[in-house]
């Protein structure tokens, strides 16, 4: 067996040196983030500044990168979180960390600082630090025109350099963009990583899994989520759905439906806008849109930047959407904290608190304010550092929308409350990917869970935390997971009894989830139907993946994370949702419309196996391995 | 098995320029050296050689092959999933994603669109995940 080949940089005295992954390790935490997280927690000691020297960014890869498995592309990126001071966890489909796997490195970890602002260069098994020069101060687009067009790059904006506590690392267009990614890199002086190589990833069994990824693409391509809607709308799609069910947040989150909702949806843009849609490398689904933004063909907007520079903001342009979310790309910031923070200080202006010349309805100045912004040109430094920082600053608290201080994704919990569960106990903070994505199954899928019933979601949300983190950890993306949900439903469509039925009776099956949790250790078989990736797993790795063990390797990784951030001092306290979620109805009329936070948060401990104050038991450490 | 560049290589750069990963050095009128990590032994560096300068990775000496007898790939369009791998590993820019038909399009495929551009090297079938490229002779 192949163990991963990790290198260790050090920015301050410049030198290169091999990291050793030993075999336990690999075994128990494979690659991607929960190998990261791992590193993370042996490698620093509590409380190390994330901008500081002490901090070190693991740059890391997974077994199916490279190999052509469907949605492999995605590599990861494991630091401590600028914006929680948690564990952070951002991951990109852009093409460095394939090149980087080809160049003969799975991973590489950066620690110390650099006085002058550097370019790490990997080619060939080899690694070198050089100065950045001019390159310093140039936005992303220009930085990647620097290189050879094959080369895998992974550059920094303006908002890295200025330390944007959101600034986002981009890799061809595609953009590791949460928890300040860019920001970390900043702090290091790293303006750019290049990789190229032509070393083939290692795959176990090849003849089978070649057979396998056929059978899975063409799964995939058939499947009506993945092969129809996806390729048709993007994620952008999902905007008509969640106004439909009133879960898209709206002014600042204080209500979720827009009734201009169809000016920002992913049908206008698919039919006025996009020129054609395009994908991550090795990915079938293709979901990314191509829109023309000033005469230029650019990567177009994810629900997301649908979502908070349309209706989050009151503002019905689909131009300014668009030409922000490219603006965010070239400077590298996250849309969905920016856009959050924005919507907070028009919140703040509304309620007199504070004014930084941006109100609700208006996004025609915020093209030069997001400028400023990422360049943290004078009272715009302050919305740099995201809302939690301005909500102590300003106040109000109980509108700024962040968990732990990461601002949340564009789904309204107050209409899909185990989507308020995983908001509330994702690791890395408002995060819905790491926090389950139940809306999923309640606001935006095909299926309709009861989405103000706060039974079955502790269940529900477990399970699909630890079924996520496995598939990030495997180097998937997780829209390849979008097929789960069987593709007889989406032909009878949302209302038909079946259907319906379903998600009625989803909605009581807590208990069938919690057994399905325990009995991980014995469900040794693997189908294509529900996850895929474990039997690529055992295909390209050779260990025993099967649907159990692979989604206790999420489990596992997700216990990891959460030790780090107790160790962080992270605790039930921090797993929280702004009082506008928990204390004030959605709909003023039904009484239901809030995140019972304090009904679902013991269950949920509970399931998880953590003690009442939120901290993993020992015993369930020591029966995850994460103790031995 | 990595190419080697013999002494007969009088450093006119061709092999260098059309090496599809990058793969040779020198500077001009010098002998040229094979990168051997990076090496992926397409043969393409020997077939445009003017001088026979190259060996194979068994050493055997490779004989230059006009450009109209290269192999060019043939793309499956009904399996092709657009998964655009072969397109990132097309140093030479011949191969893309078509272009919707019509707005709207999603059933895209991979597809040779500029033949010339073309060198043969075969990377697009090697990293082909779905076996969609085969090479042929005799496309233009």
């Amino acid at each position: 067996m192949k163990l991963p080949s990790y290198a260790m940089i050090d920015l301050a005295a410049r030198k290169v040196s091999r990291f050793e992954i030993s075999e336990a390790l690999y075994k128990s935490y494979i690659g991607g983030k929960t190998l990261g997280a791992r590193l993370l927690y042996d490698l620093t000691p509590a409380g190390v500044d994330p901008l500081g020297k002490d901090a070190i960014v693991i740059i890391n890869t997974s077994p199916a990168n490279g190999t052509g498995a469907p949605c492999s592309s995605r590599f990861n990126m494991t630091f401590k979180n600028v914006l929680t001071g948690g564990i952070a966890s951002s991951n990109c489909g852009g093409q460095f960390g394939v090149l980087m796997k080809r160049a003969g490195f799975d991973g590489i970890i950066l620690k110390g600082q650099s006085e002058q602002p550097c370019i790490i260069t990997i080619l060939d098994g080899r690694i070198e630090i050089s100065d950045a020069g001019d390159l310093w101060g140039k936005d992303t687009e220009e930085a990647q025109q620097a290189f050879p067009k094959q080369y895998g790059k992974l550059v920094i904006g303006p908002a890295g350099e200025h330390l944007v506590r959101y600034a986002a690392a981009v890799s061809g267009e595609r953009v590791a963009g949460r928890c300040g990614a860019g920001a970390v890199l900043g702090a290091k002086k790293i303006k750019a990583l290049v990789a190229y190589g032509t070393q083939r990833p290692e795959i176990h069994n090849r003849k089978k899994f070649a057979k396998y990824v056929k059978k899975w693409v063409s799964f995939l391509r058939n499947h009506p989520m993945t092969g129809e809607a996806l390729p048709n709308y993007g994620s952008a799609g999902l905007v008509s759905k969640a106004n439909a069910s009133n879960a898209l947040p709206t002014h600042n989150f204080k209500y979720g439906h827009f009734k201009d909702a169809h000016t920002v949806s992913g049908e206008t843009l698919a039919d006025q806008y996009l020129v054609r849609n395009s994908s991550c490398i090795s990915c079938p689904i293709r979901c990314e849109r191509r829109v023309l933004v000033d005469g230029k063909e650019v990567k177009g907007p994810e629900y997301e930047t649908c979502g908070f520079f349309g209706p989050n903001i009151d503002a019905i342009s689909m131009e300014n959407m668009l030409r922000l979310n490219y603006l965010c790309d070239i400077l590298g910031m996250d849309t969905i904290s920016l856009a959050s923070t924005i919507a907070f200080a028009m919140e703040l202006k509304e309620n007199g608190l504070a004014d930084f010349g941006i109100s609700f309805g208006n996004s025609d100045n915020l093209a030069e304010i997001v400028e400023k912004i990422a360049r943290r040109e004078g009272i715009y430094s302050d919305l740099a550092n995201g809302s939690k920082w301005m909500s102590e600053k300003y106040g109000g608290k109980e509108y700024a929308m962040h968990s732990k201080g990461l601002e949340m994704a564009s789904y309204e919990p107050r209409r899909s409350v185990g989507m308020g569960l995983g908001y509330a106990t994702s690791n890395r903070g408002g995060c819905h990917l790491n926090g389950g994505y139940l809306a999923l199954l309640e606001s935006v899928g095909v299926l309709s869970m009861d989405a103000l019933s706060t039974s079955a979601k502790p269940a529900f949300t477990a399970f699909f935390q630890n079924a996520l983190e496995a598939i990030s950890a495997g180097g998937f993306c997780l829209f390849s997971a979008q097929s789960f949900v069987p593709a007889i439903l989406f032909r009878l469509g949302p209302h038909h009894a079946v259907t319906r039925t379903i998600g009625k009776v989803a909605t009581h099956l807590g208990f069938g989830v919690r057994a399905l949790l325990w009995m991980m250790p014995i469900l040794r078989f693997n189908s294509v139907y529900l996850f895929p990736h474990a039997e690529a797993l055992r295909l390209i790795t050779g260990l025993p993946f099967y649907t159990g063990s692979f989604v206790k390797l999420g489990e596992r990784g997700y216990n990891m994370e959460r030790l780090y951030n107790y160790r962080e001092g992270l605790t039930k306290a921090d797993d929280s949702l702004p009082d506008r979620l928990t204390k004030t109805p959605q709909d003023a009329s039904n009484p239901k419309t809030v995140v019972r936070l304090d009904k679902m948060l013991p269950v949920y401990y509970n399931i998880r196996g953590w003690d009442k104050s939120g901290a993993p038991k020992t015993r369930t450490l020591r029966r995850l391995g994460v103790l031995s | 098995m990595p190419y080697f560049i013999t002494e007969d290589c009088i450093g006119c750069a061709a092999c260098a320029k059309i090496c599809p990963v990058l793969a040779i050095e020198g500077s001009p009128k010098e002998r040229h050296i094979v990168n051997i990590r990076r090496c992926v032994s397409c043969g393409v560096c020997g077939r445009v050689c003017p001088k026979n300068a190259l060996l194979d990775g068994h050493g055997n000496l490779c004989k230059s092959v006009p450009r109209t007898k290269w192999k060019k790939p043939v793309v499956d369009t009904a399996l092709c999933s657009a998964c655009g791998i072969c397109v990132t590993w097309c140093r030479a820019e011949a191969l893309r994603i078509s272009l919707p038909a019509f707005h709207g399009d999603i059933h895209v495929f991979a597809e040779l669109f500029q033949p010339k551009n073309c060198v043969g090297c075969s990377l697009c079938e090697d990293n082909c995940p779905l076996g969609a490229i085969h090479m042929e002779e005799g496309i233009l």
